[in-house]
């Protein structure tokens, strides 16, 4: 039988800031750089593993109140920050493993973003770092 | 330097908070999230000199 996660109360922290309630997605995608060695003589192209540049991207809703998301993220933007993501607030686990990127780059930040009507959002994106994951 | 939470989403206000070598400190200040315990230290005051 398949099961899914389901992301219903996933856990987001940024510079031990838990932001798990301002957070709307979280996408944490593991990179490994291709670095091509198809030489002469090859017929097909061929890669091999480079530096690793992992990512995560958060959506957030845009708060300027205390302690919300413009506290959290204002004087972290071009600095390296330790980020992680765990698919459910309880205790990390092998079913609920905890990602962490620690010394991420965060470029930009997105200051006011939104529409007439609509809940302002902002989306986030943390770039490099050592990648770690926890199961205990 | 101690620092003292100051904001539910590092965990109970007002217990210390122990930060590890990658934390931004200065951003959790500036956000209001923790403040500092330590006190600025006063320097010895010092009595003029008679013989000047």
């Amino acid at each position: 039988m398949a099961t899914s996660t389901y992301l219903q109360s996933p856990s987001v922290v940024i510079n031990s800031v838990d932001v798990s309630d301002q957070t709307t997605s979280a996408t944490f995608t593991r990179v490994i750089e291709q670095l091509e060695k198809t030489a002469f003589g090859s017929t097909n192209r061929s890669y091999t593993s480079g530096l690793e540049n992992s990512t995560l991207t958060v959506t957030l809703y845009q708060s300027f109140a205390a302690s919300e998301t413009y506290a959290t993220l204002a004087a972290l933007v071009g600095t390296n920050v330790t980020v992680s993501v765990a698919p459910a607030s309880g205790a990390q686990s092998a079913t609920n493993p905890k990602f962490t990127l620690t010394g991420a780059y965060l470029e930009s930040l997105p200051l006011v973003a939104g529409s007439y009507g609509q809940l302002s959002t902002i989306d986030i994106t943390f770039t490099g770092g050592a990648y770690t994951v926890a199961i205990v | 330097m101690a620092y003292k939470i100051a904001s539910e989403r590092l965990g109970k206000i007002g217990d210390e908070f122990e930060p590890t070598d990658d934390v931004n400190i200065e951003a959790l200040i500036e956000g209001g999230f923790i403040q500092s315990t330590s006190k600025v230290q006063k320097t010895a005051k010092t009595e003029a000199s008679e013989q000047e």
